[in-house]
């Protein structure tokens, strides 16, 4: 079939690669290692200078590597990016819940109020004028119509009614509101009503000749049964006093201590404590044991605050001082009030 | 023509197995390693005939045999690649060039090697031979020889019609 020539050759090589085999499979250094280290020294050489040539080249390796799985890790990726994002947000948002709950669990702790944590799930429109909001709890968490709201900074507001899971809540700034206050420190009373604007309520007190100065306290002054309002929970600071003692009617403006427009975690008041806690829940009140005595009713002179550190009973006062004064104790205890106490009836 | 012959074949071997052995080995491709030096071995085949195929196939194997980074018994890939070479030129008359069946057979070779190389090292007792692999290595490696083909017999034709003209009927 083919030539004499192409056989012979054929035959030739044949036979040389089958020698090669056999006499590398003897093992052992065996007869070709100078030619093969030879071989090795030439061919590795042009390997060396093609490395060098074509290491450029070598990145799309990379590509190659990943081309196949990229999209499934692209995909992990975006699920595993999408999941911590939401867990940051999440945690967040977590510790600022957190932070209201802590604050709530103050404010219930210190005034021994038994409460229902709950969560404001909705807020009423704003043109309708009133002040309300939804919150995540209702009769099958215990609450019932006229019952106190609180959150960490003081009163909310009070339940308007309620459903099986939700409640509603009018709040304290708005208009329909009118809770008794009591100025913290003292006894003096007086009735707190809502305006329907953000940060501003309105105090009018029961005895016109009262002082009142800007930077005091209020608290709720408690309503029978608790209910709506438990006793002692903080209202809010006076900004501003409008007339002077012994006019016939005195008008302070409130600011009030719970931001209502960034309300988180809210407490419903279920039950009262069974003592007033007068002004012990109050944020200042905390801070008072080891502040210097100064009774924020209104002292005649300097020196009578040494006196009056030295023996805790109030000392006498320009102020007219209901017969319900404060005990000597809460009376150091609310004391820590920053300002000095000054002005009052003159 | 014997002289002009030689050198262009010695060159192209060489060329096709530092490039196989430092770029395509290199490239991490799945599966086969892309037979560059088989395919090229095939091409010169195709232009020169059987008893060239034959003795290029012998000398492109050899070299493979001893360049390092190879651990088979020496001789093997020059005996395959003799055969193929052989079979290659005979099959394919040099005047009459059919596209599709000269990609055909250099496809087939390179999966044939595959099969050739594992059957006759394990006959010999290589015991890296793993034949689970064989499958998805007989594809690639037909895969990539048809695709180096599409490039390859091309520019070798046209380099030996330049080359050696005398060869070219």
């Amino acid at each position: 079939m083919f030539s004499r020539r192409t056989r012979f050759v054929l035959a030739a090589l044949f036979i040389t690669t089958l020698t090669f085999v056999i006499l590398d499979l003897r093992g052992g250094q065996g007869p070709f290692t100078s030619f093969r280290s030879a071989m090795s020294g030439a061919v590795g050489g042009g390997e060396q200078v093609g490395g060098v040539i074509f290491s450029p080249f070598l990145g799309v390796r990379d590509w190659w590597g990943t081309w196949g799985d990229q999209r499934e890790r692209i995909a992990g990726l975006t699920a595993e990016n999408d999941e911590l994002r939401l867990l940051v947000e999440r945690s967040a948002a977590d510790r600022a819940r957190a932070e209201q709950l802590d604050g709530l669990l103050r404010v219930s702790g210190v005034g021994r109020y038994r409460i229902v944590p709950a969560e404001v799930v909705a807020v009423g429109p704003a043109q309708e004028f009133a002040w309300t909001i939804t919150i995540d709890a209702g009769n099958a968490d215990g609450i019932q119509r006229d019952m106190s709201v609180i959150n960490g900074q003081g009163l909310v507001g009070r339940v308007q009614s309620v459903t099986k899971n939700t409640a509603t809540v009018v709040l304290l700034v708005d208009a329909s509101i009118s809770v008794g206050a009591r100025v913290g420190g003292s006894s003096e009373i007086g009735i707190l009503s809502g305006t329907g604007r953000q940060d501003s309520l309105e105090f009018q007190m029961i005895d016109p000749g009262a002082g009142l100065e800007p930077g005091q306290s209020l608290v709720t002054f408690g309503s029978k049964g608790g209910r709506p309002y438990s006793p002692g929970i903080p209202i809010g600071e006076v900004v501003s006093v409008a007339g002077t003692a012994g006019q016939l009617t005195r008008i302070a403006t409130i600011r009030p201590f719970a931001d209502v427009s960034t309300l988180g975690v809210v407490g419903v008041v279920i039950r009262p404590p069974r003592e007033d806690p007068r002004d012990s829940v109050l944020p200042d009140a905390t801070r008072a044991p080891t502040a210097p005595t100064v009774p924020s009713i209104v002292l005649p002179s300097p020196t009578s605050l040494a006196s009056s550190s030295a023996s805790p009973t109030p000392s006498p006062s320009a102020t007219v001082t209901p017969s319900g004064s404060p005990t000597p104790s809460q009376e150091v205890e609310q004391a820590a009030t920053p300002e000095p106490a000054t002005g009052g009836s003159n | 023509m014997w002289g002009r012959q030689t050198l262009l074949c010695v060159t192209l071997v060489f060329l096709a197995l530092v490039t196989q052995q430092s770029f395509l080995a290199r490239l991490g491709l799945p599966g086969a390693t892309p037979d560059l030096l088989l395919v090229t071995v095939i091409a010169l085949a195709f232009a020169y005939g059987p008893l060239t195929g034959a003795v290029v196939g012998f000398g492109a194997g050899m070299a493979l045999d001893f360049a390092p980074s190879t651990a088979g018994p020496i001789g093997v890939v020059a005996l395959i690649f003799m055969v193929m070479g052989f079979v290659s030129g005979a099959a394919v008359d040099p005047r009459d060039r059919n596209p599709p069946l000269l990609i055909g057979i250099i496809g087939l070779s390179c999966g044939a090697f595959v099969i050739a190389f594992a059957a006759i090292t394990s006959v010999l007792g290589n015991e890296r031979v793993d034949w689970e692999q064989a499958p998805s290595l007989l594809l690639t490696a037909t895969l990539y020889g048809a695709l180096l083909g599409l490039a390859v017999v091309p520019a070798v034709s046209a380099l030996v019609a330049k080359v050696t003209p005398e060869a070219v009927q």
